[in-house]
Parts: structure tokens; C-alpha cells; sequence
């Protein structure tokens, strides 16, 4: 009975690895990504390179502080800066948008610009925005 | 070995030595047949069970995964593997129950499986998860907690029935094996 | 002296039965800018129909993109007025909606939430507005889709590639829309190009873009699935393929 349990639990893999490998492009084989259009700021930073930090605020905004690294692409000037965006973006990357605070839905409104009209996928929207950036940087 | 070979003809076809070749066994005969018969209408029904429920899940694997995820009792790396394999595992255990090859095999592991998914299911109930089955993938997410716990051991029940019944025939066949 | 002191109780009585309150007209206004216009400016009249004036603590809006304004700080009892909000629409599309958060010296009327909603209108809608190949992909052509606003007058548009490996192609389906066929003459090297697509007899431009990526990030060696975990993480895993084109 042992040995053919452990055939059958060796047979398995054949298939198991085939369809992995089938599907490898369309996992996360390391990190969960989430259900809905919201990020945390851990499971964003969990993304390291992989990830694309999108400012929407103003210029100004920006100017004064913002993430390491961010983008500025806000809908003041979503024509000019798009491209520039653009530029940076991979399909193997993962979009994260922030602006001041949750309640402020410029985040949103890039993140849902970008999903319809770019048709970019994963694109994603940093819980608590800015500020929750700061909080976790002290 | 050519001995042994004679002796085992002798024990078998006598039917003073072989009990099931006596008289009142031959009246038993269709009774033995019917038994035969139903149980492996179980074999197919139950083996058919796990091949469906493989394959659902086979076909969604991200799905599955964030449904093993949810449990909170592995890391996502690990998690997401078993989800790609434990579907495939489900499905040959499924066929060998009803091809009845690796028979043996194939039902110990579905209890063990079966075992699990209930210990991993009451696990995630006292922590307050709110998960779903992740058995038939989402197709029983509408199943409450209990309906599901009350599929799992019913279908833990007959897996053991048959793999107690199919340990009774083999050591029927030893006792006459010498 | 008994009169008096009844006329100072009475009086004291008054005072606490005065009261101040703001009636507001609208507080949700719906705008409809025209294609040309830049901002959209909503008017929020108000009256006091209290005993007491009311004065505005602050006037705060929901982003830096609309501005509102008080005619007044203290609005006398019986005075009407207004608060203008000003959205500026920059190169938003569709509908926005943007608060205005008034706050006033009524104890029974705090904070009023003011909502302007505007629906922007699109002289053209394109979609999508990002094309991509990957290195090595086949150069097929990819469409872009155009349509014109129902009421618009745009009867043909006109496209032009800042890059002349990128050509392009422009079909008329029906009425006021049209498909952009654009094709990379090789996908072997890094490339991009800005479309900007103008609707015929309108000096308004639209952009698109389309982009050969570099060469993608090279796939890991496989490795069993159970020891994945002790191997350095690949980069550039994805996790979904993006497919932006039907």
C-alpha cells in the first residue's frame, strides 16, 4: 500500500509540474496579490523592483516629498506625463498609486485611467496613501 | 516455488480445503457477486467524486491558491505550489479507485487528504477565518461550515469503508495465499 | 423694577431661542463643461434664514483641482450669497466628482458637504491608449479604437507617428468611429513612438502611444516546485499577463 501510494504521489508531479510550467507567466509564485485594487504599504514594498510607485498629487506635491523612486502622473497633466510613465512600465511590473490620504481619490481616479484607457494590468491603489508611507518609514 | 504453485492449485480448487467452494459458500455466490458489484459502484461514484473535484480545481489553480491562503496555516510560496499539485493528486487517486490499479494506494491517500482538508477546516473556524472549501473549488463556496464539514466526512466515511473492505478481500485472498 | 428684571429674562430667553441656519438651494450640482471650456464652475446659494448671522469657519475642497469661494465670511440673518466652486479639468475625462467641505459657526449645522459633479465631455474616446510588443513578439498590427462624442461633428481624424518605425493606419468603421491599425516595422529593438490623433476641422489634439519593450527579463531556471523557496527570487517574475489587445 506505501509503495503505491508513493507512485501515485510521484505519478502526480508530471502533471503538476507541466501545468506550472504552462501557467509559470500567469502566478505569483512568491507573494499573494490582492483581491481588490487596494495595496498595503508591506505588501507593496514586499514587490521591491518589481513594483512601479506612481504619485498622483499635484507638482507641487510632489516637489516638496515623495516616494523614492515615485513617478509623478497626475491628471493636470496626464498627456505629457503619461508617456514619460510609460516609459518606465513593464508588463512584469506591478503599478502602485498613492496620493495624500485615503480619502482623497486622485489615487483612484490614475489607478482607474490607467486600468481603462492604458488597459494596464495590476494596477494598484497604496492604502492610507502618503501618509501611511510615512508613518512605516519611521 | 513449482511446489508451492501446486499446493496453492490444490488448496484453491479443493473444495473440502477451500471454504468458498463448499456447498453452502456456492449459495452465497450471488450474494458475494451483488456485494462485489455495489462496491464498485462506490468505488466508481467515490472516485468519480475526487476526479470532479480535482479537476474544478485543476482548472483554477490561482483560485485555489488564494483558497489555501486563506486557511492562514501555510506561507503563500508553499501554498500556491500545493495548488497546482494537490488537484492532479486528487484526480490519479480518483482514477485508480475506479480503474482499480494503485487501489490501495489511491485510498489512503484520499482519506489522508480528506483528513486534512476537515482538521485544516475546524482549525480555520476556531481562529474566526471565514474561508471557503476550496473541496470543490469555488463551487461550494455557498456550502455553510458545517454542510461542509458534513460533505468532508461523509466522503471520509466511504473512502475508509472502501479501503476497509478492500483490506478484508486481501486478507481473505492471503489466508488462502500460502 | 419687576418690569426690568422680566424684560432682562425675556430678553435672555430671545437670545437663546435665536437661531442661525444656512438654507442651501442645491448641495449637489451637476455640470456639464462644454468641450472647449477649461474649468467648470458651480454656484452654491445659500440664505440665511435664522435670527443670527452665521459665519464661515473654512471652506475646504476634497482636491488642489477645484477652488471654492465665499462672497462673504458672516452672513448677516436674512442675507443670501453664494459659494462658487471652481473645478479645473486640466486633462481629466469622465465624471468627477469633487466636495467642498463649509464649515460655520452653527453648533446645529457644523460642516455641510457641497458636491460638484461634472461630467467631461470627449470629443474623441480612445481605446486604448497604450500599445505594446514585446521584444522578439511578431510586429502585427494592434488597433486603436476612436469614437467622436454622439453630437460631435468629427468626420474623419488624422494620425501622425513621432517615430517612423511605427506605421499607422486609419479606417473609417461608421459614423463617428474609427480604428488606427499601428505596426512596428521591428519588434528586435527598444522603440516608441507618441500618436496624436486630431479630429478633422478641430484644433484639439489626442495622444496615444506605442512602445517595443526592451527585451524582457529572462526567465529563471526551473527548479522543482517544493525547492523553489531556496533559491534566490527570480527577477521580473509576473504574475498575469498583460494583454491589453483583443
Amino acid at each position: 500500500m506505501a509503495r503505491q501510494a508513493l507512485l501515485l504521489i510521484a505519478l502526480a508531479f508530471v502533471p503538476a509540474i507541466g501545468e506550472a510550467i504552462y501557467f509559470r507567466d500567469r502566478v505569483s509564485w512568491q507573494t499573494p496579490v490582492p483581491a481588490s485594487e487596494l495595496v498595503t504599504v508591506d505588501l507593496a514594498r514586499g514587490w521591491g523592483t518589481n513594483a512601479i510607485w506612481v504619485d498622483a498629487r499635484t507638482d507641487e506635491e510632489f516637489q516638496r516629498d515623495h516616494i523614492p523612486g515615485a513617478t509623478l502622473l497626475n491628471e493636470d497633466r496626464w498627456n505629457e506625463l503619461l508617456p514619460q510613465f510609460l516609459a518606465q512600465w513593464s508588463p512584469d511590473k506591478k503599478v502602485v498609486v498613492y496620493c495624500s490620504t485615503e480619502s482623497c481619490n486622485l489615487a483612484l481616479e490614475v489607478a482607474r485611467r490607467l486600468r481603462n484607457e492604458a488597459q494596464l494590468k495590476d494596477v494598484f491603489v497604496l492604502q492610507g496613501g502618503w501618509e501611511e508611507w510615512l508613518k512605516t518609514k519611521e | 516455488m513449482a511446489q508451492d504453485e501446486r499446493m496453492k492449485q490444490t488448496l484453491v480448487s479443493d473444495p473440502h480445503l477451500n471454504p468458498l467452494l463448499d456447498g453452502e459458500a456456492e449459495a452465497q455466490r450471488p450474494v458475494r457477486v451483488a456485494s462485489r458489484i455495489v462496491w464498485r459502484i462506490v468505488d466508481v461514484i467515490v472516485g468519480g467524486v475526487f476526479i470532479y473535484a480535482g479537476v474544478i480545481k485543476a482548472l483554477d489553480s490561482n483560485r485555489f491558491a488564494v483558497d489555501i491562503d486563506n486557511y492562514k496555516i501555510l506561507p503563500w510560496f508553499i501554498g500556491v505550489r500545493l495548488a497546482f499539485y494537490l488537484p492532479w493528486l486528487e484526480i490519479l487517486c480518483g482514477l485508480a479507485l475506479i480503474a482499480r490499479k494503485l487501489y490501495l494506494g489511491g485510498l489512503s491517500i484520499l482519506s489522508a487528504l480528506v483528513a486534512i482538508f476537515i482538521i485544516a477546516s475546524i482549525v480555520a473556524k476556531v481562529r474566526g477565518i471565514d474561508i471557503t472549501c476550496g473541496c470543490f473549488g469555488h463551487a461550494s463556496k455557498y456550502l455553510s461550515f458545517g454542510g461542509h464539514l458534513a460533505l468532508d466526512f461523509v466522503l471520509l466515511s466511504f473512502v475508509l469503508l472502501l479501503l476497509r473492505s478492500a483490506h478484508t478481500q486481501s486478507d481473505t485472498l492471503r489466508s488462502i495465499d500460502v | 423694577m419687576k418690569t426690568r428684571i422680566l424684560t432682562f429674562i425675556l430678553s435672555i430667553l430671545w437670545c437663546a431661542m435665536a437661531r442661525a441656519e444656512l438654507k442651501w438651494e442645491q448641495t449637489t450640482l451637476e455640470l456639464h463643461p462644454a468641450i472647449e471650456d477649461k474649468d467648470a464652475v458651480g454656484h452654491f446659494k445659500y440664505q440665511n434664514t435664522g435670527d443670527k448671522p452665521v459665519r464661515f469657519k473654512s471652506v475646504r475642497t476634497s482636491c488642489g483641482c477645484t477652488v471654492a469661494q465665499t462672497q462673504k465670511d458672516e452672513v448677516p440673518a436674512g442675507e443670501k450669497g453664494e459659494i462658487t466652486a471652481t473645478f479645473h479639468i486640466g486633462e481629466r475625462t469622465g465624471t468627477q466628482i469633487k466636495t467642498v467641505n463649509v464649515e460655520t459657526d452653527n453648533p446645529g449645522q457644523a460642516v455641510t458637504v457641497l458636491t460638484l459633479k461634472a461630467v467631461i465631455p470627449q470629443l474623441l474616446e480612445i481605446k486604448p491608449t497604450f500599445v505594446y510588443w514585446q521584444a522578439d513578439d511578431a510586429p502585427q498590427a494592434k488597433t486603436i479604437s476612436v469614437t467622436a462624442a454622439k453630437d460631435s461633428p468629427v468626420t474623419q481624424i488624422k494620425v501622425t507617428s513621432s517615430n517612423p518605425e511605427f506605421q499607422t493606419k486609419v479606417e473609417k468603421v461608421r459614423k463617428g468611429e474609427f480604428k488606427i491599425d499601428i505596426q512596428p516595422k521591428q519588434t528586435s529593438k527598444p522603440m516608441s513612438a507618441t500618436l496624436t490623433i486630431q479630429p478633422e476641422n478641430s484644433p484639439k489634439m489626442f495622444n496615444a502611444t506605442a512602445s517595443v519593450m526592451a527585451v524582457a527579463a529572462a526567465k529563471p531556471m526551473w527548479t522543482p516546485p517544493l525547492m523553489r523557496q531556496a533559491v534566490a527570487p527570480p527577477p521580473g517574475t509576473s504574475p498575469t499577463p498583460a494583454s491589453p489587445q483583443p
